[in-house]
């Protein structure tokens, strides 16, 4: 179980939630609004008193017992050496004895890539690395932040049968924009509005067309059961 | 490319010791009691064997500084560690220490890391950034102490520390290259033992960290063992520039591997980079060795310019 309690900083007020283990979530908000921080809060990065995972602090306990309880993903991959190869960075996450590293590779459809250096990929390539090294860390909780901001449309695809997969990371929190992932996922939704949780509950209340209304202020339309930005 | 260095490494460290102003006849080493035997064994090995050994240290910290404080440019002379060793050595001569220099530049090295630890402490976060800034601030604080030195030395007091600041491989006999090697030893077992830590620093901290590492102090644990050994190094040789900060980077780009796939290459060509410094310095036919840390700028700084041109063609 993850628990958040009572947390409040200077951009996040009042934040209590909690994420049972066999649980998903999808955390949506406007930009600017704290998700980024949250996810950096939950997984210790930031550290803080609130956050219990398994009744431990993320932020007080290191090594690799820490390391199995939650992951984050970042938005874009960040590396400094710039020798280093995809399938060196997969090695360095790999947490779980019976993935290999060709497996995640075959799955995010990237091993024509292992022997170039990470800082050569593109941003979608190195989306897709990303995925794959959380797939082989292979956490309790996995927080994705807009894991699909740079994905063509077959990689999206293929990314949202991974998260469909119940076998693929046991408790995964997605942070997006993608209002029709968010939809067709179906997992539970966190949204947040000025700097505090507006909604937590279940996907199907939250995509209802009137409650839409009121939150997106009308800029969102379901149709034929499909999210779409007016435009 | 990579096997012809390897050998042209070779030949530089066999053949370095019997070069200078006095060629040395093999044969004549057969003999304990010739000139040649005690020239050799008494000056020219310790000194090669002093400029390896502060080459592999030199070059080695500015591995683990790139590394900690990700910027191309750290190196342990970065963070004031070389000024405050000279500091110390100025000191020394001035208040009529001379004698005890070495230890007074290693006293100055590492009470430089501890006031950079004090503050390092006093963040509230772990800030590399930060701590490089201070490391700045304190030598120019450093190099502000040192014109007062100077000023309060009269001129013979002032060429000493001036020819220490220029970095010196003089050494007679084997007492400190024992103490020097241990050293240079245990730098490499401490880095070794920490390269898996040390990849995930390569690719970020916040990587590191969710793989379960305590970034914080895998970064104090090697910038402590670091500035020692370069405390060690500088005490002994005066700061030599420039083999910290070029020797990863030529080395980098000649291997195109990951850094920590390189500890052992970077600490055995920077050594043979100050021992080609060194042969060189000896035989330019100068009635004085030439001062070893123009050499090593002399020499490196074109070659580093040459690399980079051609890196980004």
């Amino acid at each position: 179980m993850l628990n958040i309690t009572n947390f409040n900083n200077n951009i996040l007020k009042n934040i209590t939630f909690n994420i049972p283990s066999n649980k998903n979530l999808i955390i949506l908000g406007s930009n600017g609004v704290g998700k980024t921080t949250l996810a950096k809060i939950l997984c210790g990065l930031t550290p803080s008193n609130s956050v219990t995972i398994n009744n431990i602090n993320p932020s007080k306990f290191f090594g690799e017992q820490r390391a199995k309880l939650i992951n984050y993903i970042p938005p874009k991959l960040e590396i400094f050496d710039e020798f280093i190869t995809v399938r060196e960075f997969l090695a360095l996450s790999s947490l779980t004895p019976h993935i290999t590293i060709d497996e995640a590779l075959d799955r995010l459809q990237t091993t024509h890539l292992q022997h170039k250096a990470c800082q050569t990929l593109s941003s979608g390539e190195s989306q897709l690395l990303l995925i794959a090294s959380s797939w082989l860390h292979g956490a309790t909780y996995t927080i994705f932040d807009e894991p699909t901001a740079n994905l063509d449309p077959q990689k999206m695809q293929l990314l949202f049968a991974l998260f469909k997969d119940e076998n693929f990371l046991q408790s995964k929190i997605i942070i997006t924009h993608n209002l029709d992932l968010a939809y067709k996922l179906g997992f539970d939704i966190l949204f947040l509005e000025k700097n505090t949780i507006k909604y937590h509950g279940s996907s199907e209340a939250f995509f209802e067309q009137a409650y839409l209304d009121t939150i997106y202020k009308k800029s969102v339309q379901k149709i034929s059961n499909n999210i779409v930005v007016k435009l | 490319m990579k096997k012809l260095i390897l050998l042209f490494a070779f030949t530089i460290l066999i053949v370095a010791p019997f070069l200078g102003q006095i060629p040395i006849v093999p044969s004549k080493l057969l003999d304990n009691s010739s000139m040649d035997y005690k020239i050799f064994f008494e000056l020219r090995l310790p000194r090669m064997l002093l400029a390896f050994f502060v080459g592999g240290v030199l070059a080695l910290g500015g591995l683990i500084f790139q590394t900690v404080f990700r910027n191309p440019m750290s190196t342990p002379f970065t963070l004031g560690v070389a000024s405050g060793a000279t500091l110390f050595t100025a000191m020394a001569i001035v208040l009529g220490f001379s004698s005890m220099s070495s230890l007074f530049a290693f006293v100055g090295a590492m009470g430089t890391v501890m006031v950079l630890f004090m503050v390092a402490s006093r963040f509230k976060s772990y800030d590399t950034s930060s701590l490089l800034l201070v490391g700045i601030a304190l030598s120019f604080f450093y190099s502000a102490s040192l014109m007062v030195m100077f000023y309060l030395s009269n001129l013979q007091e002032s060429y000493e520390i001036m020819r220490f600041t220029m970095g010196s491989l003089d050494i007679v006999g084997f007492e400190n290259i024992y103490l020097l090697a241990v050293t240079a030893f245990l730098l490499l077992a401490l880095i070794h033992h920490y390269r898996y830590e040390l990849k995930l620093l390569l690719t970020s901290y916040e990587f590191a960290y969710l793989k379960g590492v305590n970034v914080k102090k895998i970064n104090y644990i090697l910038l402590f063992g670091v500035s020692v050994a370069v405390g060690v190094a500088v005490s002994l040789t005066g700061p030599i520039g420039f083999v910290g900060l070029i020797i990863p980077h030529i080395l980098k780009t000649i291997y195109a591997q990951s850094a920590d796939r390189l500890i052992f290459p970077i600490f055995f060509y920077g050594g043979v980079f100050l021992v080609l410094c060194d042969l060189i310095a000896r035989n330019l036919g100068t009635t004085t060795d030439v001062p070893i840390g123009v050499v090593t700028s002399f020499l490196g700084a074109p070659f580093f310019i040459y690399l980079l041109i051609n890196k980004k063609q």
